[in-house]
């Protein structure tokens, strides 16, 4: 069952290509199919790499001539489709959401039983509608029946007619969910007069198809007969039918129940008018005295929406009848929306919409009949880019009837206004404004990528899913939505609820949306909320409450500028609007005497660091919900930073080290300076430039100004330097950050890579004997650097000349040619001193854009750390795939929260197609057009001999040299997968409101797959802080407090880690038969795997020999096995002080 | 760490491939399993490489890291006296020492497990060294000679990583002062031999005389062909001819054709791995 549709798929995609062969084929068609299939099985099966190849077309197939038909192909694709990518893709796309047509027989069989089931229901006694005991107990009316009294009679006749609407029948059903809508129409004699009034209508309906299901679900025939609201409104249940066994989730029918044609007059069910009275409502006896009724435009649509059901159909049929391009743009659309949450839920647009709104395009003359499905696909999101219904209106409606309500009518009763054919329905009346806002702008957010030719628009458009969580910045959920029963009450939305028959959801969502929305305005570039879903359920369970809805979801996209802005300025004070201002923001409105005189009234948010001031706007969120809202705090759970005690430095009022940053950035730009204007040295310095992590801001822990207490330490004779104490705890980790100083190229640098080594070390004795002099700064020259020790950082100058890469690149032949080869040294060279210092500037460059880049970096650095993958994944690897996320957000907007960014950074290392994509990311906007082409093409030609991570940059466009050496295509796997369950766990965790919010689960390490496991004595760790879950109490570290009177004289203990020179040594010595992890922030554990290779049996090598031991295997037979015991005491003996324990999982192992 | 007791690892204790003797050797008398050293005589095919002396260089494999040149040098100065040991990462004739050991520059230390080859005074050290396999384990680590490992080896290291100033620049000066006098030679020998011509005939002509010759690198020389190229380039007519037009034609099919068959290899690979299901 399987394996079919995938041959056919194949087969049918031949098929289109080939038809330029000639057209004799097609008798042999049927049994051709099959047989490609199999072809294709086996191409597939010996190429198992997946690996792109160049392809290599043979002369003759290159050149001969073409086919008009070929011809003809090609030139569609270049007039209809933007590549012949492009083209496959949508064809592959659409071959694999459509319905196959087998599978449509099965479905119409089935439809076919149905509709006889449905004329042999049995008919039933007139009773009044409130009496509903002529029900069966296991059957439950589908119906909130409150208030539960109401007038009419009701029976039940066997259905007038039974039609099939909607998508199926159009064609443009697409999976997962391929429904089939049914409308059953009433019979006349079932409704009575006054039945638009006070609900009749719909509890009718609702009693009609719970008769209905008690009858069917007798029925061999169905699966599960179970009810639904339509679209999740809660006035219009919906019976649901699957047919029985293995075929269950094939089909989905949907009963509809509808009035009789003609049966409601219009004009009383126009917008304006009232339909449910207030009496009846709010079950007061006799009706309010005078008061007239306020219109109730929801209740009114939703019973016009029933009237319209087939004539709408018969409207779309006729206008695609023609147009193959609109069933295709119809299901691209459906697939855009999906991917989107938008075609789901109270307030959505769903596909019917969608079909609408390609058949208003097509007669306002925006689609052409000739178009393929991706141009219709383009052109709506082009009009919903740039109209906006929710000022102005559409309608489809083509007479001039002066009776029927205007577009002003509609838009006084409804947010969005989209009318259908008749004149008289809003197809968008549930969606909220913001909705539609979101919608739009998706719209446009689709269009840049579409118009962008340096991206697979393809991929980013609609395959790429957009849940909430991942695609706004901070988002909050309303834990309880019954606490919007409250909100009404306090908010006096009677009228909307009568509307809404009583959905105190629905009738509180647009009003808690403009008022959100006006409280935080300039602070958000978009503010929408969750769809509510309906549940479904079985027949005999009561209908789900308006609570049941589960929990409401609103996400906000920040604008960065004015986001994390503490002030809210109002009104001068004697303005009439700042008693407005006033009561809008209650008692946070103060009044202000600002800089330039004005006394104005100001809201002040307290927010101190800057990861504060990211949480401004829960503070506006929860404080307006209060207020306005009646809803408590703990009702809200607001997800905006929760990841960020991760990153978060020292004790609580600490911030999340973006201010330790800006003063070490402050402090290296001093220093910079006066490097400049160092007097005395016999060549200029030309360029300072930082390389370390902190000076591009994406150290997860930028180093804290430190002073040593020389009782703690040694101290070294005559040479003003610190010593750790081995019986002490390990001092403070001071990390060196280092600073590359270029030196002006001259003729008296010596051409010799030994020379230059040596002049180097005579600049930095300089630069230190200069520094000391002229700025009195602690220094302490070696042969390669200078570190230098300033307010409380230590700096590691670094000189550099600019010619020296290439000197240690020359290679002279035997016949005297110079040639330049790249060797170890000059690579590590052109690292340290050209590419480090660029991607520094560049990302710098970037945090002043994007000013949650750095949290972003941080927090996937630390993620990889502390899944023990530090060493196997360069840091300025991740820095560039966070840096890819702001440069290129893909369907998304730049992140402007550390934990979107993160979220999205676990997504793009799990989703990205490693094998076949090279990760383009342009720094500076250096690349263009023309170079994307050239780096792809590239990488495909290349592909065997690159790195299994291929990140190009604008200075590093073939090489990759980041990834180079690291990850190995094991530790890539590994990374993808820890990155797939960290996301799933993750988003689990932030979306369930209601569950524990562990975050700092995705950063606690499996460990259950490592062999051995070294645990480490905490004494001799010295970021034993920096753990995730912080040790209570730790060591003292030997410092003193920054304040503390004393002037450091003596250079403190630098760059001294013990764990990592023990790492160090464990891979030198045992880096072929093991791998070791370790998360350098405050790990205490030391993970080893066993390389599987090295521990089978080798024969003797002389150069083998590295800590095995003879073992015979066989008799006579001598063989080399690893000499694990003694190893495992190596373990020990290597980290003397350091280890605590080794624990040897034997059982997970065999030599 | 019963791993595989039930293995052959005790026979294997005293097992040695051919040619070899195993020694087993520990850092302290607390260690209960012992690394293998394996020793042989030194021996090579006559004429090959002749650094280390015959018949009395003993080939050690297997060194564990915390064993220094020291500490070997004292282990085997049991059997006879030894008057040198050259550690190196991997067997093979020795390298040439550099010419002047710095204490600041190109410290290579050789880590992890390496191999030695000891060269004992006299050449009975050699079958001395052989029957040690038959005694104890030997014991790296003694209280007269210990071993640093661990935070104390690191400290230490950290220690020597710290350099004196006045030392390193004494240093960098003799060092410069050398070079500038061997860059000084070897101008006035250039300056000498310009324009003179060699026993055949010959005048050598460099960068210092009146007209210097193209410099003879890669680039340079690559730099001449392109400049060919384009010269030639430009004097050639385009779209001239008609089977040029009908030429450019055809080739912008076969281009075509040519992207078309990458994407569906593209697409064709999608498909296998599903790319295309879109939720």
């Amino acid at each position: 069952m399987k394996l079919e549709p995938r041959a056919a798929a194949g087969g049918g995609g031949e098929r289109v290509f080939d038809n330029a062969e000639g057209d004799m084929e097609t008798e042999e068609e049927n049994q051709d199919l099959p047989k490609k299939g199999k072809a294709q099985g086996r191409k597939r099966a010996s190429a198992p790499e997946g690996v792109v190849k160049q392809v290599k077309l043979s002369r003759a197939d290159l050149y001969k001539l073409p086919t008009n038909e070929e011809l003809n192909q090609l030139k569609e694709t270049e007039n209809l489709f933007h590549s012949s990518l492009l083209r496959l893709q949508i064809e592959e796309l659409l071959k694999e959401v459509k319905l196959k047509e087998k599978k449509k027989q099965k479905i119409d069989a089935f439809l076919h039983e149905i509709n006889t089931l449905l004329s042999a229901v049995p008919e039933t006694l007139e009773t009044d509608l409130a009496n509903q005991s002529w029900l069966p107990k296991d059957v439950k009316v589908p119906f909130l029946q409150v208030p539960s009294s109401v007038k009419g009679k009701f029976r039940f006749l066997p259905p007038a007619t039974v039609t099939v609407v909607g998508s199926y029948l159009l064609g443009t059903c697409i999976k997962p969910e391929i429904n089939v809508d049914l409308a059953v129409t009433m019979p006349r004699a079932i409704l009575q007069d006054k039945d638009n009034l006070n609900q009749r209508y719909h509890r009718k309906r609702a009693l009609y198809l719970a008769h209905i299901a008690q009858h069917l679900s007798k029925e061999k025939l169905f699966g599960s007969v179970r009810f639904t609201y339509m679209n999740s409104n809660h006035l219009k249940p919906i019976l649901l039918l699957q047919p029985q066994g293995k075929d269950e989730k094939l089909v989905t029918v949907r009963l509809y129940a509808c009035p009789a044609p003609g049966f409601f007059k219009p004009s009383r069910l126009y917008p304006s008018k009232n339909n449910v009275r207030t009496a009846w409502f709010l079950e007061q006896g006799s009706p309010g005295e005078g008061a007239a009724e306020s219109p109730t435009p929801h209740y009114n649509n939703s019973i016009l929406c029933d009237t319209g059901l087939e004539s709408n159909l018969l409207f779309l049929a006729g206008a695609g009848a023609d147009f193959p391009g609109m069933r295709d743009g119809v299901a691209l659309l459906k697939v855009w929306l999906h991917q989107r949450e938008l075609g789901k839920g109270l307030g959505c647009l769903n596909g019917f919409m969608a079909s609408m709104l390609v058949v208003y395009l097509l007669a306002k003359h925006k689609i052409s009949q000739g178009m393929s499905g991706y141009q219709v696909l383009r052109s709506v999101l082009q009009f919903l880019a740039t109209s906006d219904l929710s000022a102005t209106g559409i309608s489809l409606s083509k007479d001039a009837d002066s009776s029927l309500p205007t577009l002003a009518d509609f838009h006084q009763a409804f947010e969005v206004v989209f009318v259908d054919p008749s004149g008289l329905v809003n197809l968008c009346a549930d969606m909220t404004a913001s909705k539609y806002k979101q919608v739009q702008f998706e719209a446009k957010r689709s269009m840049e990528v579409l118009d962008d030719r340096t991206v697979d628009g393809f991929q980013l458009l609609l395959m790429t899913p957009k849940p909430l969580i991942r695609t706004f910045d901070h988002v909050f959920h309303l834990k309880h939505v019954s606490k919007l029963q409250g909100a009404c009450k306090k908010m006096q939305l009677l009228n909307e609820l009568m509307d809404r028959g009583g959905n105190y959801v629905a009738a509180a969502l647009p009003f808690v949306t403009s008022l959100l929305a006006r409280g935080l305005a300039g602070r958000v570039l978009l503010l929408t909320h969750s769809l509510p879903q309906a549940p479904q359920w079985p027949i005999s369970a009561e209908p789900p409450k308006h609570k049941d809805a589960g929990h409401l979801s609103f996400g906000l996209l920040l604008t960065p500028e004015f986001a994390t802005s503490i002030l809210e300025k109002g009104p001068e004070a004697d303005r009439p609007e700042a008693a407005e201002f006033r009561k809008f923001w209650g008692e946070k409105s103060e009044l202000r005497r600002f800089q330039d005189g004005a006394i104005c009234e100001a809201v002040v948010w307290g927010a101190e660091t800057m990861c504060q001031k990211r949480l401004i706007p829960e503070q506006i969120v929860k404080h307006l919900l209060c207020l306005h809202a009646d809803i408590p705090e703990s009702s809200i759970c607001y997800t905006g930073a929760v990841l960020e005690s991760v990153i978060r430095v020292g004790r609580e009022p600490a911030g999340t080290g973006e201010e330790a940053m800006v003063s070490i950035v402050r402090s290296y730009d001093d220093l910079s300076r006066k490097l400049w204007n160092l007097e005395g040295l016999p060549l200029m310095v030309t360029a300072v430039q930082g390389t370390h992590p902190t000076l591009r801001y994406t150290d997860v822990f930028p180093p804290t100004p430190m002073k040593p207490d020389y009782s703690y330490h040694m101290r070294i004779k005559d040479k003003e330097s610190l010593l750790p104490l081995a019986e002490k705890p390990c001092p403070a980790y001071i990390a060196p950050m280092k600073v590359v100083c270029h030196m002006e190229g001259s003729g008296q640098w010596p051409q010799d890579k030994e020379a230059i080594k040596r002049v180097k070390a005579a600049f930095h004795l300089r630069l230190a004997e200069l520094l000391s002099q002229q700025h009195q700064l602690l220094c302490r020259p070696v042969a390669t650097h200078t570190d230098v020790y300033k307010d409380g950082y230590v700096f590691r100058l670094q000189v550099a000349y600019h010619r020296e890469p290439h000197i240690l690149k020359e290679v002279v032949t035997p016949e005297g040619m110079l040639k330049y080869r790249d060797t170890e040294e000059s690579q590590q060279l052109e690292l340290e001193t050209l590419h480090l210092p660029y991607l520094t500037s560049s990302l710098h460059g970037l945090q002043q854009q994007h000013p949650a880049f750095s949290g972003t970096s941080r927090l996937a650095k630390r993620w990889v750390r502390a899944q023990l993958l530090s060493d196997s994944l360069s840091d300025e690897c991740v820095d560039l795939l966070a840096a890819s996320l702001f440069l290129h957000p893909g369907p998304f907007t730049p992140p402007s929260s550390p934990q979107v960014g993160f979220l999205r950074f676990l997504h793009l290392l799990m989703a990205f197609d490693w094998k076949n994509s090279p990760l383009i990311v342009n720094l500076n906007a250096d690349l263009k057009d023309a170079d994307y082409t050239e780096i792809r093409n590239e990488f495909v030609a290349a592909r065997l001999h690159l790195p299994v991570m291929f990140i190009a940059t604008p200075r590093d466009k073939r090489s990759s040299v980041w990834t180079k050496e690291r990850p190995s295509a094991q530790i890539l796997q590994r990374l993808l997968v820890l990155a797939l369950e960290s996301l799933r766990a993750l988003e689990e965790q932030l979306t369930d409101p209601l569950g524990s919010q562990d975050v700092k689960m995705v950063f606690r390490p499996p460990l259950d797959i490592y062999d051995v496991l070294i645990h480490l004595n905490a004494k001799q760790i010295p970021r034993h802080l920096e753990g995730v879950d912080r040790p209570a109490k730790s060591f003292s570290r030997g410092m003193l407090k920054s304040d503390a009177p004393v002037k450091t004289l003596i250079f403190p203990v630098v760059g001294y880690d013990p764990v990592q020179c023990y790492l160090q040594e464990l891979r030198e010595a045992f880096g072929d038969l093991a791998l070791f992890f370790y998360d350098s922030h405050g790990g205490e554990v030391i993970g080893v795997l066993w390389k599987p290779s090295s521990f089978e049996p080798q024969p003797f090598k002389a150069s083998n020999m590295k800590g095995r031991m003879m073992a015979s295997l066989s008799c006579e037979e001598l063989v080399t096995v690893p000499n694990v015991e003694a190893i495992l005491e190596d373990f020990e003996i290597l980290g003397e002080g350091l280890v605590r324990s080794v624990e040897a999982r034997t059982e997970k192992w065999t030599i | 760490m019963a791993a595989g007791k039930g293995k052959p690892v005790a026979a294997a204790a005293a097992g040695a491939p051919a040619g070899y003797t195993a020694v087993p050797v520990k850092l302290s008398e607390k260690q209960q399993s012992p690394h293998y050293l394996y020793v042989k005589e030194h021996k090579v095919r006559e004429g090959t490489d002749n650094t280390y002396p015959p018949h009395r260089t003993l080939f050690v494999l297997n060194i564990p890291p915390y064993c220094t040149k020291a500490c070997l040098s004292r282990l085997f100065s049991c059997c006879s006296s030894v008057q040198s040991v050259n550690v190196c990462e991997k067997p093979g004739p020795r390298e040439k020492p550099e010419a002047s050991k710095s204490k600041f520059f190109n410290l290579k230390t050789v880590p992890g497990f390496r191999v030695a080859y000891v060269v004992f005074k006299n050449p009975a050290g050699i079958q001395a060294a052989k029957s040690l396999s038959l005694q104890g384990p030997l014991v790296i680590s003694s209280e007269s000679h210990p071993v640093k490992t661990g935070i104390r080896k690191w400290i230490a290291s950290y220690a020597a990583a710290v350099v004196d100033p006045a030392e390193l620049k004494a240093e960098v000066d003799t060092f410069m002062q050398a070079y500038d006098q061997k860059i000084a030679e070897e101008e006035a020998k250039e300056e000498e031999e310009e324009g003179v011509p060699d026993e055949e005939g010959w005048v050598k002509v460099t960068r210092k005389g009146r007209r210097p010759g193209l410099p003879r690198t890669e680039a340079a020389s690559l730099r001449v062909l392109e400049r060919e190229k384009r010269k030639r380039a430009r004097k050639e007519l385009l779209n001239f001819y008609a089977w040029q037009h009908r030429e450019t034609k055809r080739e912008n099919i076969a281009q075509l054709r040519k992207k078309f068959e990458e994407d569906k290899q593209r697409i064709a690979l999608m498909r296998a791995q599903r790319k295309f299901r879109p939720y």
